[in-house]
């Protein structure tokens, strides 16, 4: 309950605050409202320039091209095996992982925190990982992208520092009753952890979901690469492209619209998870991962 | 059931020795408390015998099986803890069973088991909810709940009643007293608050800095403490100290304090102990504002009277020390606002050396060989 | 002292005690660790996938680190190629292309903290400011969106707005009846985009620390300022920034630390020859001589040389900020 405890000078204030707020947001949202624009327009009027938001000459033809695609179709899955895959396997690792590291008993503690906690401060760099990935064999593989990218030092330290915060009563009110530590794991930890944990399936699946620098490196293989470097493809035939200036005048549907809406397609899961993934974000989450 | 006994337990961390070596036998179905101010090493040696924490030294048996390198799980013992260990994600049903689950018990013996012991606590209309839709006083019966339901040979408690308020707590003080009356189980408590202790305790164990100061029965203690720091924390209000000087009167030793003259009781070491510095105690209780035949009267200043009820605090001074007296009020405080001095009896005086802080000799003149 | 009112064992039950207390003494010193080990294990089933990962993926390149100081071949492997010591990086500091790689690090950079750093403290503040909660809610909603959408698809929509022919951008400048630009064929306009899109991308997800800072303002320091007469605008400045303040610090202090933690995904999705020259940073330099033309001893000692002074950046922001934070309110 806020009392109208301001001036009319503030009014003004708090007037001009309002747009200025809703100048930004609007600018954060024009671009995906164009882009959904363009997806359902011509592939003439997109190459002319003619979309300000709406469809112009609004056609769905881009759409039954993209769906049409088998390439679409298998870099969708591929991205689907390598988010469910991935996430499913980085958190088979990082809740038994963050665990450990949380016990007190655990001999070398210390130095097991440091040694992950270490990576976040110096990494071997692009050509040494993307080596050792080559003498491993887990070049152009589905299990080299899902097994390569599975941990990383900031999600497991979140999740310990979460499970350091568990009142220890509950481990011992455990211990008392019989169980063994897979027990308090699975049935203690695990359930208390929830919060912690969903953020973490988050930071997992949109990682996943993004992904596309090394999906580009390490796959060579067309029918393994995920939606983004697919999408990539597109891309950089749409800025090679623009030298020649597009030669599909009349076209239904051009490399615009189809590329627009491949990005359509792309963005539409991470909107349905988004009110989720909303809910997590809160100040301890944040503030949880700044500090070490 | 089994009597738990230390045996000269020990608890280090690193060079830190906490607990120095504590000796105590709990008698089976006894009711014991552990009482001491913060940091007194009451919950290690609690948390010793459930096996939380390792034993550093000494033996601990419980019954007639050393269980120093027993786990927990395995040591027949059950606790209840401070802030009740409920899981959230679990019904009241399901917290109870927890134990049996794990133990792998039969699903209808879990079921008749759960449901009796809901029985005993009254949680019964609560079974399906879970903790966080319960009060503080549910959920502290679930947490008893759950260590009933295992039957087993000691129950340990842990401060389970310090996170409720006080007329919750008053309330949960006398289940837990007749819990215990109905099921008979050892039982080890933990607790700072000396109410508490009074209340529950066959026998109270005062600790101070890792060692034990008393042992004994509540009236006890209350009676009869060994020195001048359980005298203080044993009662409420505090026993009155003060320092004083003796002397010898004509009909036994006398404590002269701020020009006061407190006849004393007629002790072994304080015959001939003419000039020797004292503290005396005296319970606000054992402080009369009626005159008696055989006390000595000794003036105070009245600063402020606390009206509890039935009886009413008295702040006053002798001379420059602090002195408080409870008094009956009889439904009326009128007569108390000129009380001028109050009247003790000798045998009521307790009288702990300067020094050591320990008391003067239990034994009389006289009865003494 | 009356703890022996319970009567205490019979001698034979003390010898029995004792020479069992000695034996179990005798054991926990011969078999503290096996003991432990047996008692424990569980634990460290639980670390072991976590450890074995972090050494198979993140500390044997480190090992690999050492082709920086070789003449790596691929059919000889690391060991079996031989030392060179610095050559590689005498080349670096020979090499045109690694120096502009770092000068464009160290401006692009410097104008994301410039332009990047304060873009959510005002965010955050304005979001303070507004008392409609519906029309709040809203506008976070939205701007937190950008975050979680991958870089492919933010270069997409940056090529798509700033295209000669389709574009957006180009669509006003016609508009306003100037010639079109080819944005990103332009070395000049290269860093102004790529710092823009960074701050379009993240400054509402960045908001979300100093909000829960605000969140922390205790209300009553509001309340005595409007008591004492304090306008909205005097209350952001006198009351609200100061509160904030500690954790602007911590903020900035790690932000220096990832210095040069530049967005190299979206670069390489951005430039182009035409533009190397504004755009071309440390990684994308290794990215180009490492994997497009195979030379892996040059680039991995390009980045040796970017981890160890991020290394030191980082070090030095973590002890900075454990000074800072130490004295204040976090």
């Amino acid at each position: 309950m806020k009392m109208n405890l301001y001036s009319r000078g503030d009014k003004w204030f708090v007037i001009a605050n309002m747009v200025l707020v809703g100048l930004f947001t609007i600018a954060t949202l024009y671009p995906f409202l164009y882009i959904a624009g363009v997806s359902f327009s011509s592939g003439f009027a997109a190459a002319a320039g003619t979309v300000v938001l709406t469809p112009v000459e609004f056609t769905l033809a881009a759409y039954e091209r993209v769906l049409s695609e088998p390439e679409f179709w298998r870099s969708y899955g591929n991205t689907f095996i390598y988010t469910f895959g991935g996430t499913a396997v980085s958190l088979l690792i990082i809740i038994p992982g963050a665990y450990a590291l949380s016990r007190p008993q655990l001999i070398g503690r210390r130095f097991w925190n440091l040694f992950v906690a270490f990576t976040m401060w110096f990494n071997a760099g692009l050509i040494p990982f993307f080596l050792n990935m080559r003498d491993l064999g887990l070049l152009d593989s589905y299990f080299g992208i899902i097994i390569g990218f599975a941990l990383n030092a900031f999600n497991i330290i979140l999740l310990r520092n979460f499970f350091e915060s568990i009142p220890s009563s509950f481990e011992e009110a455990a211990r008392m009753d019989g169980a063994n530590e897979f027990q308090v794991l699975w049935k203690v930890y695990v359930p208390l952890s929830k919060p912690a944990i969903a953020t973490i399936t988050l930071f997992c699946i949109v990682a996943r979901w993004n992904g596309f620098f090394w999906a580009m490196v390490l796959l060579q293989s067309e029918d393994k690469i995920p939606l983004q470097v697919y999408l990539r493809q597109l891309i950089a035939e749409l800025s090679d492209d623009e030298e020649f200036t597009s030669t599909l005048i009349d076209a239904a549907y051009s490399v615009e619209t189809v590329t627009a809406a491949i990005i359509v397609c792309s963005i539409i899961p991470v909107l349905l998870i988004y009110p989720w993934v909303q809910k997590y974000f809160n100040k301890g989450i944040l503030l949880g991962g700044v500090k070490e | 059931m089994s009597g738990v006994s230390l045996d000269k337990i020990v608890k280090r961390y690193g060079a830190l020795e906490v607990v120095h070596g504590i000796d105590l036998k709990i008698a089976p179905k006894e009711f014991v408390v552990l009482v001491g101010p913060s940091g007194c090493g009451k919950s290690t040696t609690l948390r010793m015998i459930a096996g939380l924490e390792e034993i550093s030294d000494g033996t601990c048996r419980i019954g007639d099986r050393v269980v120093n390198r027993v786990a927990p799980k395995d040591r027949d013992v059950a606790m209840v803890f401070q802030n009740y260990a409920l899981y959230p994600h679990l019904s009241v049903a399901d917290n109870i069973a927890f134990g049996l689950r794990i133990r792998r018990t039969p699903k209808a013996e879990i079921a008749s088991s759960v449901e009796e012991v809901a029985g005993i606590l009254g949680l019964t209309p609560y079974l399906d909810r879970r903790p966080a839709d319960l009060s503080g006083g549910q959920r502290q019966r679930v947490a008893m709940g759950r260590a009933i339901v295992r039957h087993p040979e000691v129950f340990l408690f842990d401060e389970p009643l310090s996170n409720l308020d006080a007329k919750l707590r008053t309330q949960m003080r006398a289940e837990i007293k007749r819990l215990h009356k109905r099921l008979g189980v050892t039982s080890v408590y933990v607790t700072h608050d000396q109410v508490e202790a009074m209340t529950l305790a066959d026998r109270i164990v005062v600790m101070r800095d890792g060692r034990i100061e008393q042992i004994g029965t509540p009236m006890e203690l209350f009676n009869d403490p060994v020195n001048t720091f359980v005298a203080g924390f044993i009662g409420s209000p505090p026993m009155n100290q003060f320092e004083a000087v003796v002397e010898m009167g004509e009909r036994g030793p006398v404590a002269v304090a701020n020009g006061a003259r407190i006849a004393l009781p007629a002790l072994d070491s304080l015959r001939n102990a003419q000039g020797r510095r004292v503290i005396i105690g005296i319970r606000p209780e054992h402080a009369s504002i009626e005159p008696m035949p055989g006390a000595s009267a000794v003036p105070v200043e009245l600063d402020l009277i606390e009206t509890l009820g039935s009886e009413a605090l008295l702040h006053s001074s002798i001379g420059e020390t602090p002195f408080v007296i409870k008094a009956e009020t009889g439904g009326d405080t009128a007569h108390l606002a000129d009380v001028d001095a109050f009247h003790v009896a000798p045998e009521r005086i307790k009288v702990f050396d300067h020094e050591t802080g320990r008391v003067l000799g239990a034994a009389r003149m006289g009865v003494a060989a | 002292m009356s703890q022996q009112e319970h009567i205490g064992p019979s001698t034979e039950e003390l010898v029995v005690e004792a020479r069992e207390a000695l034996r179990d003494r005798v054991r926990r010193r011969a078999t503290g660790l096996g003991d432990h080990f047996k008692r424990e294990w569980q634990i460290y089933v639980l670390l072991l996938p976590t450890i074995l990962w972090f050494g198979l993926f993140l500390y044997k390149p480190m090992y690999g680190l050492q082709i920086a100081f070789k003449d790596y071949s691929i059919f000889r492997g690391i060991d079996g190629s031989p030392w060179i010591g610095f050559e590689h990086f005498q080349t670096l500091f020979g090499n045109d292309q690694f120096l502009r790689a770092i000068k464009n690090t160290v401006i692009i950079s410097f104008f994301t903290l410039l332009f990047g750093f304060p873009a959510p403290i005002i965010l955050a503040l304005m979001f303070n400011e507004i008392l409609n909660q519906t029309y709040k809610r809203t506008a976070q909603t939205i701007v937190y969106l950008p975050h979680f959408i991958s870089t492919v698809i933010i270069a997409g929509i940056v090529m798509t707005a700033f295209s000669p022919s389709a574009g957006i951008v180009n669509a006003v400048l016609e508009w306003f009846g100037m010639d079109p630009v080819y944005f990103l064929t332009k070395p000049e306009w290269f860093r102004p985009i790529f710092v823009g899109s960074g701050i379009w991308q993240e400054a509402g997800f960045q908001s979300i620390v100093y909000l829960a800072a605000i969140a922390g303002v205790n209300p009553s320091l509001y309340e005595s300022a409007v008591v004492d007469g304090a306008s909205r605008w005097q209350m952001m400045w006198k009351v609200t920034l100061p509160s904030i303040l500690p954790t602007i610090i911590i903020m900035l202090i790690i932000r220096i630390g990832n210095l040069l933690e530049v967005g190299f995904e979206l670069i390489i999705l951005l430039y182009q020859p035409a533009t190397y020259e504004t755009a071309d940073v440390i990684n994308t330099f290794i990215y180009r001589q490492g994997l497009q033309q195979g030379q892996y001893d040059l680039a991995a000692a390009a980045g040796l040389f970017n981890a160890v002074v991020a290394f030191v950046l980082v070090m030095t922001a973590n002890t900075i900020s454990k000074r800072v934070s130490r004295t204040s309110l976090w």
